[in-house]
């Protein structure tokens, strides 16, 4: 039982966020844990660069302030007192500290051991979140008193409307802000400076005679192109401005928004009358902005990864992207949006990986390394869908070089596919059973290879062709020369319109799936073996959706879509007739991705096989409801596909 | 004729927790070490009454301090069992209700074990030891022999000085609560053992960093009153 002692701790820290969101006997652990420490006025409690301790703090009574050095003169960022969380880094990253923390008065601080909250984060998403959000604005703060404490669990209690987190469903729109701070062309960059001060603004739109905008100065520009440059005040804003501006329109997601930030790396999103920059500038979006506004953050994350070669850290940012999921699917953020944050966020890291690969080997390969390569991703993460760290699926294609070039070229890109594929694996993603990896050589071949080996699945199409065409036609360019990839794809479409008999083949093979129902409704599950009495949702929910998805677009020679519920989204486009059972379709694949990924979460797996009586009623009953279009489209693959009269 | 036994053989059986207890005092506490680098036992008793002689402890609180820090982990908070039903015996459970009770002996046993050679600190901290020691006297403890900082002599000697004159000073202003008062600590869980323990913790550490800038720096600077 607690004592006196430790109830005093735990009735203050439940009073601030992330605490609140702890049930008592968790909230009792970290009591248990802590140490109340004092520091007088003046005194430092850690230096910026200093390693990280093994607790953070939350303030009890008295002020602390954060703060950097520039230039000899110390800044403020962070102002703390009673409730605030700080020195949060030693919590996330275990890396060294980016401030100094002071006591500006006497100050009272609960230090809580990073190992007990480690295993809380993991547990409960809530309070990763809410560290992840205090991680993303750059600070290590995260401010509370009482009163936000309560917005904040007002906040996190009914995720479902709140507005933080209704935007990532894509139901809401963003608030931007406007009207915009704006220059015209052939104004003097000291002109359009004059404006920024006064707004207190870090950038302004450049516009033309229409209103229109045309580019875009923020501080950083007028660091660089200005100043650095040497040039003179009277320079014109056409300049030293970027250009040209990304837009979107009025009715843009969120989802759509944030994802076209962080593909592109965009600091400012401008939003116009019509979408396009032929059309007048209504408002602006700032990646801070959005930061703000969802209290979270995987453009941290992004960041981050893009910042290290630290493989170690990469592992761990990934583990830190998988709490993220965790929360996401929680609160029913669309697949759409999860996916392809996790999509980019996996593409990154590879990216990571191949450049930390180059580096070691470009040196003792001097020709090789110039030849053009590029990393594709296949099967589930050849569409994008890939939200657990399952089997990796991938492969190289680089240029068909000269012979005098072959083998060297040959080892090289081995070299670079071992160890990338070994950054992988530290990263926690699984080798695929079926060795379909880039390191496996026959996986990394030069592309006139390639185009032999789709060849011949595409005029062979016995079991193993089909087999390999349902892995490697869902391939994705990921890293390196895309237009390697691009022209692999025009040759497929080339064969298949030559070999048209193999979409019936191909179309038999995507039915060859067991039903997932039984004659009585009952859920189909294992009969023998470790996973017996178990449901297989990839096997006999997901893959029949995937394949037929494939098939169809292949039929309608579409490429260049690759997630299977967007895949569908295309072909209730394509035929009208069958819309709503397409749109079923792609709404049923996201839920048996929703669900297999959370079974995979909760129970340290691939999630793939569900015992159906762990899932609640009502889940069992959406499970069984989302099985209806497997059923139809089969019904249409039959008939379109003559599969009848066709005898393999 | 117990009490004749009593007094012919003043040597009670030792237990061997009190054994434990007085050979960690062979290890002399070096009077040269950092009062940062020490371990304090910082703790309280409530009574039933302030008659060392007919009083008896009711509850105990203890937490140890390290340096500026108080260490939450490790606190202790007792009840005893009493046979004797008293209007404070009552008053305490009430206070507290459906607490846990321990036997003297644990009690005695953990706080020795607890204290081992460490310097020992409270408020009035001579008359908690005081019981403490007739409490053990039956386990064949015969006296507590650790270093002792009272918080309320080392207030006066820091606000007054270590010669100040009894007479002149205004003892109610050494209370406690005076002192968590002046010192901005709010009274919490008052008159509970464990949370006068967690107040004097408190209060030890805001007097440790004025006894460092007074250049206090050794337990021997410290307890040479």
């Amino acid at each position: 039982m607690a004592n006196v002692i430790v109830n005093r701790v735990k009735e203050f820290l439940k009073k601030y966020p992330p605490f609140n969101f702890l049930t008592d006997d968790l909230l009792e652990l970290v009591a248990r844990e802590v140490e109340l420490i004092y520091y007088e006025k003046g005194e430092y409690l850690f230096e910026k660069g200093e390693p990280a301790k093994k607790h953070f703090f939350v303030v009890r009574e008295g002020a602390i302030h954060l703060t950097e050095e520039l230039a000899g003169i110390s800044h403020t960022r962070e102002h703390c007192d009673e409730g605030d969380v700080f020195g949060v880094l030693a919590l996330l990253g275990k890396r060294p500290y980016i401030l100094t923390a002071q006591a500006v008065e006497d100050s009272l601080l609960y230090a809580i051991p990073v190992h007990v909250f480690d295993d809380i984060m993991q547990k409960n998403s809530r309070v990763s979140m809410y560290f992840a959000a205090g991680f993303a604005s750059g600070q290590v703060v995260v401010r509370t008193d009482l009163s936000q404490s309560q917005e904040a669990r007002k906040l996190f209690n009914s995720p479902a409307q709140d507005n933080g987190l209704m935007i990532f469903s894509g139901q809401s729109l963003v608030n931007y802000s406007y009207p915009v701070v704006s220059c015209q062309l052939g104004d003097t960059v000291a002109m359009a400076v004059k404006k920024m001060s006064s707004r207190g603004v870090g950038s302004i739109i450049v516009l033309d005679g229409d209103a229109f905008p045309k580019g875009i100065i923020t501080d950083k520009d007028l660091r660089n192109r200005l100043i650095a440059k040497g040039k003179p005040y009277e320079t014109k804003v056409e300049e030293i401005m970027s250009h040209p501006v990304r837009t979107t329109h009025t009715k843009a997601d969120f989802a759509h928004i944030y994802l076209t930030m962080i593909k592109h790396r965009l600091h400012h999103l401008l939003i116009t009358e019509d979408g396009t920059d032929q059309s007048e500038l209504v408002g602006i979006i700032s990646d801070h902005d959005i930061l703000l506004s969802q209290g979270n953050s995987p453009a941290v994350i992004i960041n981050a990864l893009q910042g290290t070669s630290d493989i170690k850290e990469i592992a761990k940012l990934r583990d830190q992207s998988e709490r993220l999921l965790g929360y996401y699917l929680e609160n029913e953020i669309s697949i759409d949006f999860v996916a392809g944050i996790i999509t980019e966020i996996n593409d990154i890291i590879v990216q990571r990986a191949i450049q930390l690969a180059k580096n070691k080997h470009d040196t003792s390969f001097k020709e090789a390394s110039k030849v053009k390569f590029c990393f594709v991703g296949l099967g589930s993460e050849g569409r994008g869908e890939q939200l657990l760290r399952t089997d990796l699926d991938n492969a190289i294609i680089y240029e068909d070089v000269p012979e005098s070039l072959s083998d060297q070229a040959a080892s090289y890109f081995h070299l670079i596919a071992r160890d990338v594929m070994d950054i992988l694996f530290a990263c926690g993603f699984q080798a695929c059973p079926g060795e379909m990896m880039a390191n496996n050589p026959q996986w990394c071949q030069p592309i006139s290879i390639w185009k032999r080996y789709f060849s011949d699945w595409i005029r062979q199409p016995d079991q193993e062709s089909l087999m390999m065409a349902t892995i490697f036609f869902d391939y994705r360019p990921v890293a390196g020369f895309h237009p390697l990839a691009n022209s692999l794809t025009e040759h497929i479409y080339s064969e298949i319109e030559k070999e048209k008999i193999f979409l019936n083949f191909f179309a038999k093979n995507a039915l060859l799936n067991p039903p997932p129902l039984g004659f009585f409704r009952n859920f189909i599950v294992e009969k023998s073996g470790e996973q017996r009495d178990k449901f297989d949702i990839k096997l006999r929910a997901m893959m029949p959706l995937a394949d037929a998805a494939r098939l169809l677009m292949l039929s309608h020679r579409v490429f260049g879509i690759n997630n299977t519920f967007k895949r569908f989204e295309k072909l209730a486009e394509l035929e009208p007739t069958n819309q709503e059972l397409y749109l079923d379709a792609g709404k049923a694949y996201e839920i048996f991705m929703r669900i297999r990924a959370l079974e995979g979460l909760k129970n340290q797996t691939s999630g793939r096989y569900i015992q159906p009586e762990s899932l609640g009623k009502l889940q069992r009953q959406l499970l069984k409801n989302a099985f209806f279009p497997i059923d139809e489209l089969q019904k249409i693959i039959r008939v379109r596909f003559q599969l009848d009269y066709f005898a393999s | 004729m117990r009490w004749w036994k009593r007094f012919t053989s003043p040597v009670v059986p030792v237990k061997d927790f009190v054994a434990d207890y007085e050979r960690s005092f062979k290890f002399k506490l070096n009077k040269e070490r950092k009062i940062n680098d020490l371990t304090l036992l910082v703790l309280d008793t409530e009574t039933t009454g302030v008659d060392i002689k007919k009083d008896f402890i009711l509850s105990y609180g203890s937490i140890n301090v390290q340096g500026n820090s108080i260490l939450v982990g490790s606190s202790k908070e007792f009840y005893l069992k009493s046979k004797r039903l008293s209007k404070e015996t009552i008053k305490v459970h009430e206070l507290v209700p459906n607490q846990e009770t321990i036997s003297r002996e644990k009690l005695i046993r953990t706080f020795l074990e607890d204290a081992g050679n460490l310097p020992i600190v409270g408020h009035h901290i001579g008359f908690d030891l005081a019981l403490l020691e007739k409490a053990g006297r039956s386990f064949g403890l015969r006296k507590i022999k650790n270093p002792v900082i009272d918080t309320m002599e080392l207030g006066i000697r820091l606000e007054i000085g270590k010669h100040a004159d009894p007479n002149r000073i205004n003892f109610s202003e050494y209370s406690l609560d005076s002192m968590c008062i002046r010192y901005g600590i709010f009274p919490d869980d008052r008159h509970t053992a464990a949370g006068d323990a967690f107040l004097t913790a408190q209060l030890l550490i805001k007097l440790l960093k004025r006894a460092r800038e007074l250049g206090i720096l050794t337990i021997g600077e410290l307890l040479d009153n």
